[in-house]
């Protein structure tokens, strides 16, 4: 708790540092793509690794929030600091109405139907041409009028530090709820249904508060998607935005918090970096993936955790045989 | 009224529960009472349907006939968590812990009831929110060392020993704060010295951090020494019912455990 605590303290803090230092334009940007997928990935993982059930349709959120933002920003013209709120407000409502009936199904059966519903989305999406111009996509989302008159450098250094506000406000939530009674109950719950039920958790209505948050989180980072980018189309909802968030999660280890923020830096850094693979680039970043499922099925964070506990037992060892752990007091 | 309630009636009772599955019925017009301050043993071969009706006391199973009440008031047919609310906690038959993680979580984890808190205070702690949580970490450590657990505190469960597990399951259990403690067969996997020993920790238990126990039990030194009570299935039905030293000399019983030619 501590531990993971000072890590996520240390990577905003660095974060918060990093405009100071490298004034580039493509640096810059690659941060806010490091922080989005953070945002993304937190959000997932809240879903993967505390609801304990795999969803394929996480993009959903993701494509609502952007849509809510680029929408009222358009239609009504709202400005950014309404239209992030409003899109992960949306988002929540939607992973209410999702959740109630995903989180009834287990396993397989929630795999394809959260899958269904961003395919369903997907089609309304490319279809409601009124609503959502359809393929065409909506463009031109409004930027901040602080931005108008100022360079694009300040523009890029203006999204990193939003950016990090939400990565920042994600992850206090995330926290919060994980080492609360209620993210202790998800856990519990995530373990065994039945020894939850016996200790009097409802188990659906902890998997439903798990599943909210990250939908809400979700749905913020696709607000900040749709402003930064100026652009939204159907693509939102494909399944690329989905693999993506997966392998962060994966790679980063599900079910701890610093994870995903681990997953989305090496991620979007190992994206860029083998850009000049070209078309052998989503080969090489499936072997990787299967290599870290095969060598590190808990992740980096877990691997690192093992090595922790690992060495915490050897010196605790001696004393193991002998603890035959029955009370004897009274006897 | 209610109060006298509490004095004198049964604090958990089953009355002519049944429980069919297809064709089979498992369980038949079992009734027994669980009075305050008790320790009530449930035994008979295997198949007597004693988890069965475990089961149906802890909402598992909705019983195709008869009911449960508890201090009086109907609970049959409602859900597990509803059931465990009101304070009747159950460990299970098959080991059920939560694998990885640590003694203390596991035991912290079942604090859950009492941890309960608003949406508000989940994402802004105050110093009321401190409070419980330090509470609910006093009250876990004391549950890990009431169960002989202090050494393993901090070892995640999937590296206990089958006894060890038994009794985090118990903790677990207590840790809900029940009224009413059911164990499914905790001394299963335990040598006859560490059931003895697991038998001083259950009486020391009731009246203290369970009003009454229920407890299914094949190792027969442990449930005869600890019980106060006992109700013997078989096959689904009641056979006996009585103090232990009855239980012993009754014929039905002894024919049911060990054949017609030592009855």
């Amino acid at each position: 708790m501590k531990l993971e605590r000072n890590l996520l303290f240390a990577f905003l803090l660095l974060a918060a540092a990093l405009p100071l230092v490298v004034g580039d334009q493509y640096l810059l940007h690659l941060g806010i793509m490091v922080l989005f997928y953070a945002v993304l990935a937190t959000s997932l993982n809240l879903v993967v690794g505390y609801v304990g059930e795999f969803s394929l349709g996480h993009t959903a959120f993701l494509g609502i929030g952007a849509y809510t933002a680029a929408i009222c920003s358009l239609k009504f013209g709202m400005p950014m600091w309404a239209t992030l709120p409003l899109a992960a407000l949306v988002s929540a409502l939607f992973g209410l109405a999702i959740g109630a009936i995903t989180l009834r199904l287990q396993g397989p059966y929630f795999v394809i139907v959260t899958l269904a519903f961003a395919e369903v989305l997907r089609l309304i999406a490319n279809n409601w041409i009124d609503l959502t111009n359809g393929p065409m996509g909506l463009a031109g989302v409004l930027q901040p009028r602080l931005l108008a008159d100022g360079s694009n450098l300040f523009g890029k250094q203006f999204y990193f530090y939003v950016a990090l506000g939400l990565a920042a406000c994600a992850l206090y939530l995330a926290y919060r709820f994980v080492y609360s009674n209620a993210g202790r109950a998800a856990v519990t719950v995530r373990e065994n249904r039945y020894v939850a039920q016996s200790v009097g958790i409802r188990p659906f209505s902890y998997a439903m508060r798990a599943f909210v948050l990250g939908a809400m989180l979700a749905g913020l980072a696709g607000g900040f998607y749709a402003h930064y980018i100026s652009f939204v189309g159907p693509e939102v909802f494909t399944f690329s935005f989905m693999i993506t968030m997966i392998i962060v999660v994966l790679v980063g280890g599900k079910g701890t918090l610093v994870g995903p923020l681990i997953g989305a830096l090496l991620v979007t850094l190992l994206e860029e970096y083998l850009r000049e693979a070209k078309e052998l680039r989503l080969s090489i970043f499936g072997l990787i993936v299967v290599a870290i499922v095969l060598f590190l099925p808990r992740g980096l964070m877990g691997f690192l955790t093992a090595r922790r506990e690992r060495r915490g037992e050897i010196s605790a060892a001696p004393a193991a045989p002998a603890d035959v752990a029955v009370a004897r007091e009274g006897a | 009224m209610n109060a006298m309630n509490h004095q004198s009636g049964p604090l958990l009772s089953a009355q002519k529960l049944t429980k069919t599955f297809g064709g089979i019925t498992a369980v038949k017009d079992i009734s027994f009472d669980l009075m305050p301050g008790e320790i009530l043993g449930l035994i008979g071969p295997n198949g007597a349907g004693k988890t069965t009706c475990f089961n149906l006391i802890t909402g598992f199973y909705v019983p195709s006939a008869g009911s449960v009440s508890y201090r009086g008031r109907d609970v049959t047919g409602q859900k597990p968590h509803a059931i465990a609310q009101q304070g009747i906690v159950r460990s299970f038959q098959k080991t059920n812990v939560l694998k990885s993680l640590s003694v203390f979580e596991n035991i912290l984890a079942g604090h859950y009831l009492e941890g309960r808190q608003s949406l508000l205070s989940t994402f802004f702690p105050g110093s009321k929110v401190r409070r419980t949580e330090a509470a609910l970490r006093d009250s876990a450590a004391d549950i890990v060392h009431t169960m002989g657990l202090s050494r393993r505190m901090d070892a995640p469960a999937y590296l206990l020993s089958c006894g060890e597990l038994r009794l985090l399951e118990v903790g677990v259990a207590l840790a809900a704060k029940p009224s009413v403690l059911m164990l499914d067969e905790p001394a299963a996997g335990l040598n006859s010295q560490e059931a003895l020993a697991f038998g001083e920790t259950l009486r020391k238990l009731r009246g203290t951090r369970a009003e009454s126990i229920l407890l299914v039990e094949h190792n027969m030194a442990l449930v005869m020494g600890v019980s106060d009570r006992l109700v013997v299935m078989n096959f689904g039905q009641k056979l006996a019912e009585g103090r232990p030293a009855d239980i012993l000399a009754n014929r039905d019983v002894v024919e049911a455990y060990l054949g017609k030619a030592h009855a």
